[in-house]
């Protein structure tokens, strides 16, 4: 009875195929706009380090004045004062490892007169960085702790910096200079897929960060802060001297600028380390220091990104005009649906009249809109594998060509789950459509047709 | 009152044409009750549709009320149609939709009636009808015997010419086909022409004249008109 | 017009009216935010830009090396790209046109609650109007006397500004503004205004907030390691890609430095705008496809709804309505549902908006966009109906006599 309905649902299909293709396509092009947008925001939203994104913590405490902004978004409050990072790094904390990190433009220049300097994004930050955050490399690896202590004229440098300066080779060794100075390679890393940036809250997910550099080094030499710098009011005509020349002032300053990044053993050590914030922050107030009520977070990078997700969620229009767009397409197929099911009430009432049950008549109908459905999602999901296409192209140009396409087809990519979500989407929806032209065509009198023939 | 002189229809194909109605001649007057017969392709319904406007006619000139309509545009036509000509069909052919008020309400809003005078108007025809008292019904809730009545109210609402009724009781049971076809004697009496088109010669007897259509052809005869006369007293 | 009978029976076609009248609902919905989104995001959108772009070169650097001797540097760097052919003029400056950053506040009045008004300064040599290819409108350009050369310690602040034609306008109104005094800050001394030269545009920033040549030229070069000045060069017709090699070379002769763009400010104003430019594109596109697919669902619904009536249609010619009339009644009735459904549809675009906007909790709706969207679709309905009323209207009075 089954392959007989199927048999039957194939052939209406067959007859007036030009309703059956419209039906296909109004079902394709709305789940092909929904899935472009809703695999956006499913890789947009996508947690980076997601295996241990449960044991990676942001430190922050408040140590602003009384009188600054009451903290709305949390995740972009404040960051640490160098002083205050060292601390908690130094502390006795349940913490395994930390990283701190801060963001400087530096010039990176070969000795080779012929290679030209270039002008890279650089992350300055300590050795646990790279094992924190599961960095990938191609040569070499991770500077020594004794780098760090020692500020040693170290450089970890990107594919992308690696090709441009060496030519892509193994530079493990060579040296090159940092602006005027000169330091020595000790890592080039592999392709590294983060997703969105998230270390430096910026989530960016198209230019990469190109050189690395240790904390104590760029300390040491004054390399310039390309970073926002909080400083009590007294200070704020400081902040322009703290960023590009006065180092020392700034490390002994109340300006915040450190991002502190904790990875605790076990996620539920975090009330631990909360508790220690807490002691440390209380120690500090006794010596005059974070004058205002207790502000302080221990946020997993979970919540961070999740909290991140929740603040960007609604500023696509495109997010809100997908839905409303496929239901259209829906209603439209409903229409045709109806108008090719009506055509048949004589067929309908003649079976009905010939003894064909009800549900028998309803399995025919409805694997007729399920093999729609099916087909309609098929197709969807290429459209939307060209849509996600375009939007990539139409990202390249907004940023004026400065990502490159591989950089960024991650975030446009369509993976299994989203192909899966395409069809069966496509698939229940045909089933809701269908409900009530099917609900019209099966409640049909039997010969009620028939009799004005 | 109608008047075709040597009207033909001819039905064209490819290969074949087809003589539908050949040289019709024929005059109605007013206030005669006429009965159509033949059989089955006789040509009856194309003779109901030349007659009612409802098709147009190759050769030939069919004056309606002193009027030829030959070479009149369609909007003519429909203006005409809606003016002279009332119709009743078999399968009474309300709109479903409407309630009985608004179906008969359909040919006067055409008319260009104003709204009092429409719904004066829909009263009187419903009232004679007898069904006045129905009028936000919908005609699936009627009995065919009522829906047939509705339909003749409408027919005669926008006081036509003459009424043209195709097998008006061939839907119906007997007991209802009788009061219907009291019905339509009651309107032909108040002076309407009544135009008849049917198979069953006990009704094509009680008009007072019966035309016969066979292949395409018309051949007039006159009934005894005492006869009738006396079965109506 | 014949609503009382059309509303009859659209009573007893529920469903298949309540799927127009949602659909169009929806329709204008989607056509609604996104056009007015779209209006927003190109307001002000591709203005005149009032300057030669496509042969003015931009160039941005930078010392890296803290022992360059900066004042020796810019000097050469002037001389080296003048010296280059097909370069007419040059001038150090730090804004670019198209790209000017955060706008600045001037001051009519030294007290603390006078009123401020945003500006974008654009620090630029005596040629500097000669680059921009700027016309004077009063006053007079600077001279070479008035023109502060130094580094950031040392600079003394400049006594005389010029200000754009739009600049004028806010600050004077219909006064001539030469003569007239100026505070560039809040506590500052006052700088006396010279000319004004024509509109050129700033940038993106205040390109948004509908002041696209607020700008105030100051006679000044002030250089200071971490933020040295850029370059604008004025090159001959059509050359400015071809100059791009020899100027970076001309530059690179100053070692410890790095170029990080040099390009045509016909680039700098296409990024200007192409980010709005996408999305506003993508948004339209969006909707017109939607338009055109509820537009062909409307005439598929309706040439459904014709088909089933067939019969009555016949009817009502036989009864006596002409072809118009039976035209008119089928774009009644879709009328009727579409302006339901437009209704329906503004209450929801105001829902939408509100939703949308909650976070920023400015409005982007404006209610003249939704009645342009709303008569947009009703046209593109009445066409939608009008290919299966013709249909409608062909057919016979005749098939009242058939199947009897």
């Amino acid at each position: 009875m089954l392959v007989y309905n199927f048999t039957l649902a194939l052939r209406s299909l067959r007859e007036r195929i030009q309703l059956t293709i419209l039906m296909v396509l109004a079902i394709a092009i709305g789940i092909g706009l929904l899935i472009t947008v809703q695999t956006m925001s499913y890789q947009g939203d996508k947690i980076p380090l997601a295996h241990k994104a449960d044991k990676i913590f942001f430190v922050q405490a408040d140590n602003r004045d009384i009188g600054a902004e009451p903290i709305v978004r949390q995740p972009f409050m404040t960051y640490l004062t160098y002083r205050d990072a060292n601390n908690i790094i130094n502390a006795d904390t349940p913490a395994s490892k930390h990283t701190t990190v801060w963001k400087s433009d530096v010039i990176l220049n070969s000795f080779d007169q012929d290679v030209r300097p270039f002008r890279a994004s650089t992350v300055v930050t300590n050795n646990n960085f790279f094992s924190m955050f599961d960095v990938p490399f191609q040569y070499g690896g991770a500077w020594s702790e004794s780098a760090d202590r020692g500020a040693e004229p170290v450089v970890i440098l990107t594919k992308e910096s690696n090709d441009l300066l060496f030519g892509g080779k193994n530079s493990v060794g060579q040296q090159l200079r940092v602006n005027a100075l000169t330091v020595t390679v000790v890592g080039v890393m592999a392709e590294w897929n983060l997703g969105r940036r998230f270390y430096d809250e910026s989530y960016r997910m198209g230019r990469k960060d190109t050189a690395f550099i240790p904390d104590t080094f760029a300390i040491k030499n004054n390399i310039n802060r390309r970073e926002r710098l909080d400083c009590l009011p007294q200070d704020r005509d400081k902040q322009t001297a703290y960023r590009t020349k006065d180092v020392d002032g700034l490390i002994n300053s109340e300006c915040t600028f450190v991002r502190l990044w904790a990875e605790l053993p076990d996620p539920n050590l975090a009330d631990q380390y909360r508790e220690f914030l807490t002691q440390y922050v209380m120690s500090q107030k006794e010596l005059g220091r974070f004058p205002r009520e207790l502000n302080n977070y221990v946020t997993s990078l979970y919540t961070m990104v999740t909290l991140r997700n929740e603040l960007n969620g609604s500023r696509n229009p495109l997010a809100y005009i997908a839905p409303l767009f496929f239901i259209v397409c829906l209603l439209n197929a409903i229409g045709i649906l109806l108008a090719k099911f009506m055509r048949k009430s004589k067929e309908v009432s003649l079976r009905r009249a010939l003894g064909a049950k009800k549900w028998v008549l309803m399995t025919q109908y409805l694997f007729e809109v399920l093999i729609v459905g099916v087909l309609g999602g098929i197709v969807g999901t290429a459209l939307a594998y060209l849509g996600l296409q375009g939007m990539l192209h139409v990202q390249i140009y907004q940023s004026d060509y400065a990502v490159t396409a591989q950089a960024l087809s991650h975030a446009f990519a369509l993976d299994w789950v989203m192909m899966a979500k395409s069809i069966l989407t496509a698939m229940v929806s045909s089933v809701v459509i269908g409900l009530y032209p099917i609900w019209r065509v099966v409640n049909i009198a039997p010969a009620s047709q028939l009799k004005s023939q | 009152m109608l008047r075709m002189e040597n009207v033909s229809k001819i039905f064209r194909t490819e290969l074949i044409e087809t003589h539908a109605l050949r040289d019709v001649n024929l005059h109605i007057k007013k206030g005669e009750f006429v009965s159509i017969t033949g059989p089955s392709g006789s040509g009856k319904t194309t003779f109901l549709n030349l007659a009612g406007l409802l098709e147009t006619f190759e050769q030939g000139d069919y004056f309606l009320d002193g009027v030829n309509v030959k070479g009149m545009s369609d909007n003519q036509i429909s203006a005409l149609r809606n003016e002279k000509i009332g119709f009743v069909f078999q399968s009474f052919n309300l709109i479903p939709d409407l309630p009985l008020f608004d179906n008969v309400d359909v040919p006067l809003r055409y008319r260009g009636f104003n709204r009092g005078e429409r719904k004066e108007r829909i009263e009187n025809a419903l009232e004679i009808v007898g069904l006045s008292s129905r009028l936000k019904h919908l005609p699936t809730q009627l009995s065919g015997g009522q829906q047939q009545r509705v339909a003749i109210a409408r027919a005669i609402a926008g006081d036509p010419a003459f009424l043209l009724a195709d097998e008006p009781t061939g839907n119906l049971d007997s007991m209802m086909a009788q009061s219907v076809m009291e019905l339509l004697e009651k309107i032909n009496d108040n002076g309407t022409t009544i135009i008849m088109v049917t198979h069953d010669d006990q009704l094509a007897k009680r008009a007072g004249r019966n035309i016969q259509i066979f292949d395409g052809q018309v051949s007039d005869i006159a009934l005894d008109s005492s006869d009738v006369l006396i079965k109506r007293a | 017009m014949e609503f009382r009978p059309i509303l009859l029976s659209l009573k007893q076609n529920k469903f298949l009216s309540l799927l127009i009248s949602v659909q169009v609902m929806l329709t204008v919905t989607v056509l609604s935010i996104a056009t007015s989104i779209t209006v927003e995001t190109l307001k002000a959108w591709n203005m005149p830009s009032g300057l030669d772009h496509e042969n003015i070169v931009s160039v941005r650097t930078q010392f890296f090396d803290p022992e360059v001797n900066l004042a020796n540097a810019i000097v050469n760097d002037v001389n080296r790209i003048k010296q280059i052919p097909g370069v007419i003029e040059v001038t150090p400056n730090q804004e670019i046109p198209f790209d000017a950053g955060r706008p600045s506040k001037v001051y009519l009045s030294s007290e603390q609650d006078a009123e401020g008004f945003d500006t974008n300064f654009f620090d630029m040599n005596v040629d500097g109007h000669k680059v921009l290819g700027l016309t004077l409108i009063a006053g007079r350009f600077f001279n070479q006397t008035e023109v502060i050369q130094s580094s950031a310690e040392q600079a003394t602040p400049v006594s005389v500004v010029m200000i754009s034609q739009d600049m004028a306008k806010e600050l004077f109104k219909d006064h001539s503004p030469l003569g007239k005094t100026l505070y560039l800050a809040k506590e500052s001394q006052p700088v006396q205004i010279i000319g004004v030269y024509s509109n050129f545009m700033n940038g993106e920033r205040l390109n948004g907030r509908g002041k696209s040549y607020h700008t105030i030229m100051r006679p000044q070069v002030i250089w200071q390691h971490g933020n040295n000045p850029n370059y604008l060069i004025k090159v001959e017709q059509g050359s400015a890609a071809s100059l791009f090699e020899p100027i970076t070379q001309a530059l690179y002769q100053t070692p410890g430095r790095y170029i990080y763009g040099i390009e045509k400010l016909t680039r700098t104003q296409k990024r200007m705008y192409d980010g709005r430019g996408s999305q506003g594109a993508i948004l339209l596109v969006v909707s017109l496809v939607l338009v055109l697919i509820a537009g062909f669902g409307v005439a598929g619904l309706v040439s459904f709804l014709i088909t089933q009536r067939q019969k009555q249609i016949g009817i009502r010619r036989a009864l006596g309505a002409t072809k118009w009339s039976v035209i008119r009644y089928f774009i009644v009735e879709n009328s009727m549902l579409t302006i339901f459904g437009l209704l329906m549809g503004t209450l929801l675009t105001m829902l939408f908006s509100y939703l949308m906007t909650q976070g920023s909790g400015q409005s982007f709706l404006s209610f003249s966009q939704v009645l342009y969207c709303s008569v947009f679709i009703w046209l593109i309905n009445i066409a939608a109906v009008w290919l299966p009323a013709r249909r409608a209207a062909k057919v016979s009075p005749a098939i009242v006599t058939r199947s009897a």
